[in-house]
């Protein structure tokens, strides 16, 4: 039986994945996704993070076929063409992003937070982004990127 | 290569739970990280994974009634979330509240942290405290069993092959109980504990609950401490000699090892805490 999902909006099927396997592998080594990283592998870095039904899950520990008949999102989704999302945005003009390794992470996980808390406080998004480590750059551009990028998703201008 | 199987019905999750190489993936955060283990050493696989996390019987959340029943299924973000647990169990929404990443807690569930039976389960303590009773479920029919007993030993239950966790029944009283849990790790947020503990207290003192977890091979009620408190008079006092009591116990079970140095006086400040904190909410509540 085929593994069938929707990937950033399209249906991929896949032939004989193994249940052992993890979402990330797939995204990365059968679907050619590679937004998302894997850090640590067990499931404390978050840079392996990706929306299951729109909630943000450790791709590492989750397996392949807990996907099933699911929406998968990545970062590889969220530009609409040349024109990135408005996270992304945020992220890109505070400078939050140094190696980029833990930026996919980072932004999606940001997503469900804001999806659920549209205007989130500094201690919520520290709170939310506790599970995606930064070994470059440190989290205060990160906690203004993802202000931002909210203030962007409900429309609103630039912050002063 | 294991199959993985998304059973639609109880019925059909039973089944092919009886057969020997099968295991259950209720999440995945710790079953995940076994299944690396097992390939990175070349250790052999479960025949077959089978995902219980769809069963509409583990989703069930009751708190409404006069007995309060948990599925299995429930995350503990659903759980850190929900308002009627927040309400009517805030020592299971706390527990829940300090369960890894978000990312973690989306994902892991009530029903499979009580099967790993880690010793730093969050979730454990927080039951234990409120009395939980699992109810498990095999094609021989239903079985309830205490927590205290189904646990034996760090990540060993009395779960036997066939057999899964339906959920849990709550002693129905726990709304009217102060209730506290506290952790401490070795970061604020993502930390496995090295120490937590949960408290239930009634106004009378007369079935006090204190649960100190991460410290011994099972969660454990600290009976002592408990009768210490049993009838006595609330207080800032009375807290710091169950504090002082409770660390006592560690000591009296686990000797004197090379963390006590720092575990000793913690014990004692978040038992004091947590008790003080258990007792505040009641005062808040009347």
């Amino acid at each position: 039986m085929p593994l069938e999902f929707t990937l950033n909006g399209q249906k991929v099927s896949l032939e004989d994945v193994p249940g052992e396997a993890t979402l990330l592998e797939v995204l990365r080594q059968r679907l050619g996704m590679l937004g998302a990283k894997e850090g640590c592998g067990v499931g404390e870095c978050g840079a392996c993070t990706v929306l299951l039904d729109g909630k943000a899950v450790n791709g590492c520990l989750t397996a392949a076929w807990q996907a099933a008949g699911r929406q998968i999102a990545t970062v590889e989704g969220l530009a609409q063409g040349d024109e990135l999302h408005p996270m992304q945005r945020g992220f890109v003009e505070t400078g939050a992003v140094q190696c980029g390794f833990c930026t996919p992470g980072m932004i999606l996980t940001s997503l469900d937070l804001v999806e659920q808390e549209p205007v989130p406080g500094d201690q919520q998004i520290r709170r939310a982004l506790a599970g995606n480590l930064c070994r470059c750059t440190g989290y205060h551009d990160v906690v203004r990127a993802v202000r931002r990028g909210a203030k962007y998703m409900r429309g609103e201008g630039e912050e002063q | 290569m294991s199959r993985f199987l998304t059973p639609a019905t109880l019925d059909e999750a039973l089944n092919a739970l009886s057969h020997p190489g099968a295991k259950v993936l209720a999440g995945g955060t710790d079953l995940m990280l076994a299944l690396r283990q097992a390939r990175l050493s070349g250790t052999e696989l479960p025949e077959l994974i089978l995902d219980v996390t769809r069963l509409p019987e583990l989703g069930r959340l009751e708190l409404d009634g006069p007995a309060y029943y948990l599925g299995a299924g429930l995350t503990f973000r659903c759980l850190e979330e929900d308002p009627r647990v927040a309400r009517r169990i805030p020592v299971l929404a706390q527990a829940a509240a300090t369960v890894g990443s978000m990312q973690v807690r989306q994902t892991a569930t009530i029903g499979g942290n009580v099967a790993n039976a880690s010793p730093a389960a969050d979730g454990l303590s927080a039951l234990v405290a409120l009395d939980a009773v699992a109810e498990i479920a095999s094609l021989g029919g239903m079985r309830h069993c205490p927590l205290g007993e189904l646990i034996t030993a760090p990540n060993k239950t009395t779960l036997a092959q066939g057999e899964l966790i339906l959920g849990y029944a709550l002693d129905p009283p726990a709304e009217t109980r102060g209730q506290a849990f506290l952790k401490v790790g070795r970061r604020q947020e993502v930390a496995v504990s090295r120490l937590n503990l949960a408290a239930c207290l009634d106004r009378e003192l007369s079935d006090p609950r204190v649960v100190l977890g991460s410290c011994f091979p099972t969660p454990r009620r600290l009976r002592d401490v408990e009768e210490l408190i049993q009838g006595a008079t609330p207080g800032p006092e009375l807290w710091r000699a169950a504090g002082e009591k409770a660390a006592g116990h560690f000591t009296d079970v686990c000797g004197w090892r090379a963390s006590a140095t720092y575990k000793v006086p913690a014990i004692a400040r978040i038992t004091a805490r947590a008790l003080s904190r258990a007792w505040a909410q009641l005062e808040a509540r009347s």
